[in-house]
C-alpha cells in the first residue's frame, strides 16, 4: 500500500504558525477550537500564547509573559467549567493559571529544585473518578504528585534512597485511575529506567530499564483499567507494553520498534481510539501506528504463572514536517483527527489526520 | 588472379535493365555484390565479375535477387533510354579505374549519409519517448496533488463546520445558564442559610435543591460545594523511595565510552584479585595485615595523624602483596612529598599514573592528584618546567579546580622571573 493510496489516513497540513520564541508545549483547550503554546522567549522570560483556529490560520487571542521559561503544561486537572492551565517551568515552580485572570496564579508551589520536565493531570475534564491530581516529574529526580487543594507539599512523593545519585526524570504520566481509589504514576528517566508508583499502595509496583533515555510515556487512557503503555526513548525506539498481565519476575510483555533514526520526543494516542497513537521524532517527521491485539492477550508460563503476550505494531502514515525536533504534541480532544505540533524551529503547525474512522 | 564471370546474359527495357548471372556453384550474399550509379561488381573470391554500367543507374532503388544459383539484377535506369550494351565498350584501363574508385567513393558516403541518418532519427525517437514519460509521471503526480488538495479543502470546511457548531453550543448553553442561575439564585440562597441554621440536614435535602446549572458551562458557588464533597479528600501524603539501575559510570549509554570504561574495570578486578603469595615473611604476619586494602587504610589514617614513616612502611608492605593497585603509589607519593623524598615521589606519582591507564571519568580524581603531586615535587626540585607540564596535565583534565590554576600561575611567574637571570 502506497502511502498515496486513499484508503490509508493522510496527514495534512492545515496552518503553520511561525513564533518568536522557542515553543516547548502545545496544548489544545478543551472544548474549543483554541490551542495553546508554552515556551520561553529569548530573552528568558515564560511566555503562554492563545490561539484560536479561524479557517485557514490561527488568530492570537491573548499572550501572556512570566518570569520563568515554561517547559510543560496540562489540562488534565482541571474541570470544565474553569479549564485552569497547570504549567511546570524552568525554575521548578508548579503553577496552576485562569487564563481569564493570568496575573496571578490560582495555585502555585515551589515543588522542585530543578527544571520540571514533564506534567500529568488526572481527574479533571470529566474524566475519570477520583481527585485531581497533577504530577510532576523533575531533573532533580523527583516525581511528585500534588492535589490542588493541599498547598505546599505534595500528596506523594517518588525520590531517590538517600545517598543515591540522582537521574533526570524526562517524563511523567498517570493511568489507572478506574476508580475513586486506585492511581499509577508512570515515570521516565534519563538512564532508561521506567518506574510504576502505585498510588493507592504507596509503593513501587514495577520498574525496568530500556537502555536509552525515556524521552516520553504514556497509557492509552488514564481513566480505564491500565491496558498499554507506550515508551519512547533515544535512538529511534518505542516500546509498547501490554499492562494487563503483571508477571511476577519478567513485568509486563512488550513489543518494541525501531522507526526513526532519531530520538523519539513524544508519543500521544489518540483520544477517541486507544489503539492509534502518533510518534514525533527529532528528524522532523511523524509517525501513525496502529496496535493490534494478539489472539490471546496472555498465557501460562512453565511454572504457571500468568504472562501477557505483546501485539503487533503496523505503521499507517509517516510525514516529514520539519528539520527540527517535533518536540510536543497534542490531539484535540473534540474532534477527531485535528492535532496540533510544536516543533524547535519555531513553528506550530496544525494538522488534520484523515480518514481515522475508517480504522 | 580472379576467376571472371563472363557468362551473363541480359535484357532491358525503356527504364530498365536486366542482368542475369549465374554463379558456377559459389554461394553468393549481399555483402559480395557492391553497386554504385555506374559500376556494378559481384565479388565471391575466387570468382568475379564487374562491369562499369553503359549509363548511370539508380542504385538505391535497383535489386538483385540471389538464387538458384543465379543472382538477377533488376537495375533501374536513371534516363530512360536504350542502351547499345551493357557496358561502356570503349573504356580503357585509366578510366575504368577512375570510376572504379569513384564508384567507392560514393559508396562509402552514401553509406556514411545513411549512418547519419540513422542516428538522427534514433535520437528524436529517444527525445519523444522521454518526453512521452515526463509527461505520464507529471499527470500522475498532478493527480495526487489534486487529491490532497481535495482532502484538504473537505477537512477544512469540516473543521469550520465543527467549530461553528461548538460556537452556538456555547452561546446557548452560556444563555440557558444564566437564566437558570438568575431564576435560582435568590430562593436558593435563602435555603443555603436555612441549611446553616438548623444541624445538618442529610444529604438528600441537599441534593434536591442541587441548580439545574451544573450541566451548564457557567458555575455558581453551590454546584462546587457539592462537587467538593463527592470528591475524596486529598490523599495521605506519603514518599516513595526509588532506586536507579546500578552503573559502574554513571552516565546514560549514549554518553558512555563503553570499551576504554570496560578495559579500566577489568583492569581493577585484575588488580584487586593479585596477591603476590611468594613472599616467605609473610608467614608471621596476621590474616588482615595480608590484605593490601587494610593495609591502604592503616596507611591513610597515619597519614591523616602525622606519622609520615609509618604510612610509608604500611604501603611498602601493600605494595609488596599487590604491585598493581594504583593508589597505593598515589597515597605513598604524598607521604614521601611530606617526608621531602623528592625522587621518591617522583617515581610513585608516575607508577601510579602508569597504572591508571586507560584515562577514564572514573579515575579523573586520581590522575589530576598524581599530576599534581608530581608537579609539587618537581618544583621542590626546582626543575620547574616539568612541574609546570604536569599542573597543566592535571589542568586539563579537572579545569575548573582554582587551586591548580594559581599554583600553575605562580610556577609561571617563576620560569619567568628565572628565565632573565640564568
Amino acid at each position: 500500500l502506497g502511502p498515496e493510496r486513499p484508503e490509508r489516513p493522510q496527514v495534512v497540513s492545515h496552518v503553520q504558525q511561525a513564533l518568536s520564541y522557542t515553543v516547548f508545549d502545545c496544548k489544545w483547550v478543551p472544548r474549543s477550537a483554541r490551542l495553546l503554546c508554552l515556551g520561553s522567549a529569548a530573552r528568558g522570560t515564560g511566555v503562554v500564547q492563545l490561539y484560536e483556529l479561524h479557517g485557514a490560520r490561527l488568530e492570537l487571542l491573548r499572550e501572556i509573559e512570566k518570569p520563568k521559561p515554561i517547559k510543560c503544561g496540562t489540562f488534565g486537572a482541571t474541570s470544565l467549567q474553569q479549564r485552569y492551565l497547570a504549567t511546570g517551568d524552568f525554575d521548578g515552580n508548579l503553577n496552576i493559571w485562569n487564563l481569564e485572570a493570568p496575573e496571578i496564579p490560582v495555585y502555585s508551589v515551589k515543588g522542585h529544585k530543578e527544571i520540571i520536565n514533564s506534567i500529568d493531570g488526572v481527574g479533571g475534564l470529566g474524566i475519570g473518578e477520583g481527585a485531581p491530581e497533577i504530577v510532576t516529574g523533575s531533573r532533580d529526580g523527583t516525581v511528585k504528585v500534588w492535589d490542588p487543594r493541599q498547598n505546599d507539599t505534595p500528596v506523594a512523593n517518588m525520590e531517590p534512597v538517600q545517598g543515591e545519585s540522582k537521574r533526570d526524570c524526562w517524563t511523567v504520566a498517570f493511568g489507572n485511575a478506574y476508580n475513586q481509589e486506585e492511581r499509577v504514576v508512570c515515570a521516565g528517566y534519563d538512564n532508561g529506567d521506567i518506574k510504576l508508583f502505585d498510588l493507592r499502595t504507596m509503593s513501587l509496583r514495577w520498574e525496568t530499564n530500556i537502555k536509552n533515555g525515556v524521552c516520553s510515556v504514556e497509557f492509552d487512557r488514564k481513566d480505564i483499567n491500565m491496558n498499554k503503555l507506550v515508551a519512547t526513548s533515544l535512538e529511534g525506539k518505542f516500546h509498547v507494553f501490554d499492562m494487563r498481565t503483571q508477571h511476577p519476575t519478567k513485568g509486563f510483555a512488550f513489543v518494541s520498534e525501531k522507526a526513526q533514526k532519531s530520538t523519539i520526543w513524544q508519543v500521544r494516542h489518540l483520544p477517541q481510539n486507544r489503539d492509534i497513537f502518533m510518534t514525533s521524532g527529532g528528524s522532523g517527521s511523524l509517525h501513525l501506528w496502529k496496535y493490534e491485539y494478539p489472539a490471546q492477550r496472555s498465557k501460562k508460563d512453565l511454572e504457571g504463572s500468568k504472562m501477557g503476550v505483546a501485539g503487533s505494531l503496523s505503521l499507517l502514515q509517516n510525514v516529514t514536517l520539519s528539520t527540527q525536533p517535533i518536540s510536543s504534541l497534542d490531539w484535540s480532544p473534540d474532534k477527531m483527527g485535528l492535532c496540533v505540533c510544536g516543533a524547535y524551529d519555531q513553528t506550530v503547525r496544525v494538522l488534520i489526520v484523515t480518514k481515522l474512522n475508517k480504522i | 588472379m580472379p576467376l571472371w564471370l563472363r557468362e551473363h546474359s541480359w535484357r532491358q527495357t525503356l527504364t530498365a535493365v536486366y542482368l542475369s548471372l549465374p554463379l558456377r556453384g559459389a554461394r553468393a550474399t549481399p555483402a559480395n555484390i557492391f553497386c554504385s550509379e555506374q559500376y556494378l561488381k559481384v565479388s565471391i573470391p575466387p570468382f568475379l565479375f564487374e562491369a562499369v554500367l553503359y549509363a548511370p543507374i539508380d542504385d538505391t532503388n535497383s535489386t538483385a535477387k540471389i538464387g538458384n544459383g543465379n543472382i538477377f539484377f533488376t537495375l533501374y535506369k536513371k534516363e530512360p533510354a536504350m542502351w547499345d550494351s551493357l557496358t561502356l565498350a570503349n573504356a580503357d584501363k585509366e578510366k575504368l579505374q577512375y570510376l572504379r574508385e569513384n564508384a567507392v567513393l560514393k559508396a562509402q558516403e552514401k553509406a556514411k549519409e545513411e549512418t547519419e541518418a540513422k542516428k538522427i532519427t534514433k535520437q528524436e525517437h529517444k527525445k519523444y519517448a522521454l518526453e512521452a514519460t515526463m509527461k505520464l509521471e507529471e499527470a500522475e503526480r498532478k493527480r495526487i496533488e489534486d487529491l490532497k488538495e481535495k482532502e484538504r479543502q473537505k477537512v477544512a470546511k469540516e473543521l469550520e463546520l465543527w467549530k461553528n457548531q461548538q460556537k452556538d453550543g456555547d452561546k446557548c448553553k452560556s444563555i440557558q445558564a444564566k437564566e437558570e442561575l438568575h431564576q435560582e439564585i435568590e430562593p436558593l440562597k435563602e435555603r443555603k442559610n436555612e441549611k446553616r441554621n438548623k444541624t445538618r440536614i442529610p444529604n438528600e435535602g441537599g441534593s434536591k435543591t442541587r441548580p439545574k446549572s451544573t450541566r451548564g458551562c457557567s458555575c455558581s458557588i453551590f454546584s462546587q460545594d457539592l462537587k467538593e464533597e463527592q470528591l475524596p479528600a486529598p490523599r495521605a501524603a506519603a514518599t516513595i523511595k526509588v532506586n536507579f539501575t546500578p552503573r559502574v559510570f554513571p552516565t546514560a549509554l549514549r554518553e558512555s565510552r563503553v570499551a576504554e570504561e570496560e578495559e579500566w574495570l577489568h583492569k581493577q578486578a585484575e588488580a584487586r584479585r593479585i596477591i603476590n603469595s611468594d613472599l616467605s615473611e609473610l608467614e608471621d604476619l596476621k590474616e588482615e595485615e595480608k590484605n593490601p586494602e587494610w593495609l591502604k587504610d592503616k596507611g591513610n589514617k597515619m597519614f591523616a595523624m602525622g606519622d609520615y614513616l609509618g604510612a610509608v612502611n604500611a604501603y611498602n608492605l601493600a605494595v609488596r602483596l599487590n604491585n598493581k593497585l594504583p593508589l597505593l603509589y598515589l597515597n605513598r607519593a604524598a607521604c614521601h612529598l611530606k617526608l621531602r623524598n623528592l625522587h621518591k615521589a617522583i617515581e610513585d606519582s608516575s607508577k601510579a599514573l602508569e597504572l591508571l591507564t586507560p584515562p577514564v571519568p572514573d579515575n579523573e580524581n586520581a590522575r589530576v592528584k598524581a599530576h599534581v603531586r608530581r608537579g609539587t615535587a618537581f618544583c621542590q626540585l626546582e626543575l620547574y618546567t616539568e612541574g609546570l607540564q604536569d599542573y597543566e596535565a592535571a589542568l586539563k583534565i579537572d579545569p575548573k579546580n582554582k587551586i591548580i590554576e594559581k599554583d600553575a600561575e605562580k610556577i609561571r611567574h617563576l620560569i619567568q622571573g628565572t628565565m632573565p637571570s640564568s
